[in-house]
């Protein structure tokens, strides 16, 4: 669990972030979303102490930060940057081990945590070991990143843009991965982001900045559903929010059973989200689609009314 | 490993380092065999009684350019590489722009003027040329320290940072590693004209390679000083291509 008591930050006169509170959870992953400049880096900086604070209280598991030794408390955080940070002279192997060999693990502990993770995260021990950094794409040195920042096992983990650098393609298979990552895993996590779509996909807790305050903070269906000022808005999008926040329900929790009659043609499977249901009833020009399962059976039907009324009223 | 490994291994080193062997092994030959080049060396200077210089033997006079020039490039590279990474600490940020600019400054300052100006306050001998040499071999071994530790490229520093490591593991595994080919590069530069300037130290006094020349040049001998110039030109082509495989080495891993 993280805590941030009214936390501040200066740089000479000005405050980059002012007083801000904020609580992530254990197991959460708590999104800070906001333009340039708004002060989510600084934020995130705080928290591991590369940047101190000037007032307030930053907690992590109820204990001040500033109670541990600087590196001592960033041994126990994962650290991963948007341009990756990799050592270019070390193997992707050696890369991996930097904190278990911090930590003076033992060789043999050191070698078989670095294959876990490199089979965790797709990267083949014998294919990737040994490479250096420059010899790897931009996905798969952001995900020798990710497993860097894992290797010590740590509960929190901090993200500051780390898919930001990459095409959307691998982006948003990055994106997929965290989140499967996430859901065995059940780490802490502060991301930072100025992708206001890659947030709604990973949040649990979406917190938008603005000139150094939190201007909101909540589940990403809250913040979509009530955007607290205009500017909240506009990040989620202005009127297109409507279709983001489809995005965020599947299909299985707006279907109804199955009725008599049943489109064969306009079908959308039930973990599917109401914005592909959308879309796949805008081409098939239908307002009715059948939602099958994963063995291809049909297990319910949808309306573009229950569709849009649903998500509209709950 | 076995047999043929060992053998390829050999071979490959062999290869690798066979530029430096061959000067060094000319260097040598040199030193040793200078008196059987007699008659080249009379048929450049004819008129002269003499014409192998005599009064110290090579091996003495190149293992005393050979001092000076080890004593006065340790020495440069010892606190040239200490004091760029003084200035580059939080603490020593204050120093940065003062060594940056002497630093550059510095090169543009005949060894001839720091030897002239260090005879006064030294005396002659041996002294005054090593402190020369020092001083003025300094200079490109700061430049290029500074030049390797700032070209590091700042995210892999804060994840170092960030990883946890603290300032001298970070030097020690990261900074220092990342900006050893520039590093090198800067002493390669300094020790090779530390080799060619460290003749100087013949006109104050210091024994070396340079006497030949000098001698030379008084009495008119031209023989005596192709002697010392090939002696200080096969020395210094040893060192400085030894110093290009090493930087090759490191950098082709």
């Amino acid at each position: 669990m993280i805590e941030l008591f009214d936390v501040t930050k200066r740089f000479g006169e000005e405050a980059a972030v002012d007083a801000i509170s904020l609580r992530v959870d254990s197991g959460e992953l708590c999104a800070l979303v906001g333009t340039s400049g708004c002060g989510k880096s600084t934020t995130l900086r705080m928290i591991n102490r590369l940047i101190e604070h000037s007032d307030g209280e930053i907690h992590i598991d109820g204990q001040p930060v500033r109670r541990f030794k600087e590196d001592t408390l960033r041994r126990r955080i994962g650290y991963v940057i948007q341009s990756t940070g990799l050592f270019p002279h070390w193997t992707v192997a050696r890369n991996i081990g930097l904190v278990p060999r911090l930590l003076k693990w033992s060789p043999e502990r050191i070698e078989s945590r670095v294959e876990e993770l490199m089979t965790l995260l797709g990267l083949p021990h014998e294919a990737f070991a040994d490479k250096y950094p420059d010899q790897l794409s931009g996905g798969q040195a952001q995900r020798v990143g990710v497993a860097r920042a894992l290797a010590a096992d740590p509960d929190i983990l901090l993200m500051d843009e780390p898919f930001g650098a990459l095409d959307p393609i691998t982006r948003e298979a990055l994106q997929d991965e965290l989140r499967e990552l996430q859901a065995r895993l059940h780490k802490t996590i502060v991301f930072v982001t100025h992708d206001m779509d890659e947030a709604l996909r990973l949040a649990d807790k979406l917190v938008v900045m603005d000139a150094g305050r939190i201007v909101q903070q909540g589940t990403p269906l809250e913040l979509l559903r009530e955007p607290a000022t205009p500017f909240v808005e506009s990040m989620l999008g202005g009127d297109d929010r409507g279709l983001k926040e489809t995005s965020l329900v599947r299909v299985s929790e707006r279907m109804q059973p199955p009725g008599q009659t049943l489109n064969a043609k306009a079908r959308v499977h039930r973990d599917a989200t109401l914005r592909q249901a959308l879309a796949v009833m805008f081409r098939e020009h239908a307002d009715q689609l059948t939602v099958f399962d994963d063995e291809d059976r049909p297990v319910g039907e949808l309306s573009l009314q229950r569709l849009v009324g649903v998500t509209r009223h709950e | 490993m076995n047999e043929h490994g060992v053998q390829w291994r050999a071979n490959r080193a062999l290869r690798h380092w066979r530029l430096p062997l061959a000067w060094l092994v000319l260097l040598t030959a040199l030193t040793v065999g200078m008196a059987e080049l007699e008659s080249v060396f009379r048929w450049v200077e004819a008129d002269s009684r003499q014409v192998i210089y005599d009064r110290a033997d090579f091996v003495t006079l190149l293992g005393r350019h050979l001092l000076v020039v080890s004593v006065a490039s340790l020495l440069a590279t010892l606190i040239g590489v200490s004091a760029a990474i003084a200035v580059t600490r939080h603490a020593g940020q204050d120093f940065l722009p003062l060594v940056a600019q002497i630093a550059s400054m510095g090169q543009t300052f005949p060894p001839v003027a720091v030897l002239a100006l260090a005879v006064p306050v030294l005396g002659f001998g041996t002294l005054p040329i090593i402190v020369a040499l020092l001083l003025y071999g300094l200079l490109p071994i700061v430049r290029n320290t500074l030049a390797g530790l700032q070209g590091i490229e700042p995210s892999i520093l804060e994840a170092a940072r960030g990883m946890g490591m603290s300032g001298g593991q970070v030097l020690r595994q990261v900074e220092l590693p990342l900006a050893a080919p520039v590093i090198l590069a800067g002493i390669r530069t300094s020790v090779t004209v530390s080799i060619a300037t460290a003749a100087l130290g013949a006109t104050v006094g210091a024994s070396n390679l340079g006497d030949p020349i000098i001698s030379g040049i008084v009495n008119g001998n031209t023989a005596y000083i192709l002697q010392g110039a090939l002696m200080i030109g096969l020395l210094a082509l040893t060192v400085d291509s030894t110093f290009e495989r090493l930087t090759v080495r490191r950098i082709s891993r």
